[in-house]
């Protein structure tokens, strides 16, 4: 009896666990099915936001960009316009400058006899330092080089590039080559040479030594400037390299208070005349060697060779005869006078007075204008010499 | 062909704007190295001055001096003429020249100096005296 009670409570506990136990699951499925519900939902909610958010990001970008371009027109306009008043500037100055040099060149000739010559030289030495520096303005400022319009030997273009920069006898010009440049190219490389010869300067002792020289390598022509200064290091390097290649040009307002235009010019003027600029090298003093690559566009070979048939030329001739004409002829073909025996200045002697009423080797020389009288004196000793009489002094004077 | 013609000059007022540069392309005082003129009595107008014998294997010299060591190669030039012959300024060309004597390239001869003539005053004023001492 026992037993089957205890088997009734069994069962009716076995179905109250089954019932609760599909109880649960329904329930469960339900929750789970409430839950994709609701998920479902908010995902849904979440891509709209995201969606949102994206678009909102995407406009905000866009007026980044907008206030960017502003920005950038706004600087650019203010670059150009400051390039603009600048370049106007420096082209005043440059014109002055070319005018004053071409002034003093006259008055250097005038007074070429006059001790003020010393003091002229200086002036001019000054003057020179000044046109350079307009003409780097200018050239930052997007304007041309100052032309020439005649070829000239590429030694006599790194000479006025020398005389451009503040203590030029330091640079040294170890040979003479026989090539000229290009009409085009002087102005363009003479100023990129000096401002490689103001940085070797400026970045070594004041007495070291500079040295150029020209080297012909394949079809270019290289003109190798070392210096005995500090070397670069590669961070220096690389900004020169790209400043030098005309890849990047700094804005004027990046040029800082104490402005360095050297390399950017360079780079600039290299860019627009095809020549290429290096500074990476070593010189042999343990400075930088900079080398200035000119492709034979630039360049022609000079026909005239350097003076070496003059040393040939017969110096034992003049002992015996002293109006020799044979041999008259310099390289330039001026007249060149024989050897004499005796001094054409001096006393006159009293004897064999021959009437020159105007004697132009006048005893007081007058220091009005040298050119006249420096002509005057040629002029006298010339017809002295046709005379064949010894002494073209009159005896006469006032 | 005309086109390109008319083309060529693109930029004319680049050209025009163009500063033409009509100076010496090599200043004075870099022919002179910057140097000073000898003192006043050095190298007058009438020096004489010739190469020395060895003279032209000297290296190292500027074209113009070069043309000045050319010049009185082959025998004695005044420094009057050689500034003449070489278009040079005279003070440019005693600088050289100053120059070239220190490089011992150069025999050098002052000229004679002339003879002093005595003052033209003091002798009127003999005259005057002469007459006012011995009526004339």
């Amino acid at each position: 009896m026992s037993q089957d009670v205890l088997v009734w409570c069994l069962v009716a506990i076995a179905v109250i666990a089954v019932a609760t136990v599909v109880v649960l699951i329904r329930r469960t499925r339900a929750l789970g099915v409430n839950k994709r519900r609701s998920e479902a939902a908010l995902n849904e909610q979440l891509g709209a936001l995201q969606s949102q958010l994206s678009v909102s990001h995407a406009e905000l970008q866009q007026f980044k960009n907008a206030q960017q371009s502003v920005i950038s027109e706004a600087e650019r306009t203010s670059e150009e316009s400051t390039k603009a008043v600048l370049k106007g500037a420096a082209r005043f100055l440059q014109s002055l400058a070319a005018e004053q040099t071409t002034l003093l060149d006259d008055i250097q000739r005038r007074y070429g006899g006059h001790s003020v010559l010393s003091d002229l030289l200086e002036v001019h030495h000054a003057n020179a330092q000044m046109a350079r520096k307009a003409q780097g303005i200018a050239v930052m400022c997007g304007a041309p080089v100052g032309r020439r319009n005649k070829p000239a030997s590429v030694y006599d273009v790194v000479r006025s590039a020398q005389g451009q920069i503040r203590n030029f006898q330091r640079i040294e010009i170890m040979q003479q080559s026989g090539i000229a440049l290009k009409a085009t190219a002087v102005a363009p490389v003479a100023l990129a040479v000096a401002e490689l010869l103001d940085n070797a300067a400026s970045f070594s002792q004041h007495d070291a030594p500079i040295e150029v020289t020209f080297q012909r390598v394949q079809n270019n022509l290289c003109i190798v400037i070392d210096d005995a200064g500090v070397g670069m290091n590669d961070e220096d390097r690389q900004k020169a390299t790209a400043l030098l290649s005309g890849d990047s040009v700094p804005q004027l307002s990046q040029l800082g208070n104490q402005p360095k235009f050297g390399f950017p010019v360079i780079g600039l003027i290299a860019g627009q005349y095809g020549f290429r600029v290096d500074v990476t090298g070593v010189s042999r003093y343990g400075g930088v060697r900079a080398v200035v690559l000119l492709p034979e566009e630039l360049w022609t070979v000079e026909e005239t060779p350097p003076p070496a048939e003059e040393g040939d030329a017969p110096i034992s001739i003049h002992r015996g005869e002293g109006q020799a004409r044979a041999a008259s002829r310099t390289t330039h073909g001026l007249p060149k006078r024989g050897s004499r025996q005796a001094p054409i200045a001096g006393v006159p002697s009293p004897a064999g007075a021959t009437a020159e009423p105007v004697a132009p080797a006048a005893p007081r020389p007058i220091r009005r204008s040298s050119g006249s009288s420096l002509g005057a004196l040629q002029r006298g000793t010339l017809s002295g010499r046709d005379l064949d009489a010894p002494s073209p002094e009159g005896a006469e004077d006032a | 062909m005309r086109d390109e013609a008319d083309q060529e000059p693109v930029t004319p007022d680049e050209v025009d704007l163009d500063l033409e540069l009509t100076g010496d392309l090599v200043p004075l005082f870099v022919i002179t190295k910057g140097r000073a003129l000898p003192p006043a009595h050095q190298f007058s107008h009438t020096t004489l001055v010739t190469a020395k014998k060895d003279a032209h294997a000297a290296r190292q010299l500027s074209p113009e001096a070069r043309s000045v060591l050319d010049l009185v190669a082959d025998g004695y030039l005044s420094v009057a003429e050689v500034a003449g012959y070489t278009h040079l300024p005279l003070g440019v060309v005693r600088i050289l020249l100053a120059q070239m004597e220190e490089s011992d390239l150069l025999v050098v001869r002052n000229p004679v100096p002339s003879a002093e003539r005595p003052d033209r005053e003091l002798l009127s004023a003999v005259l005057d005296g002469l007459k006012t001492r011995f009526g004339a």
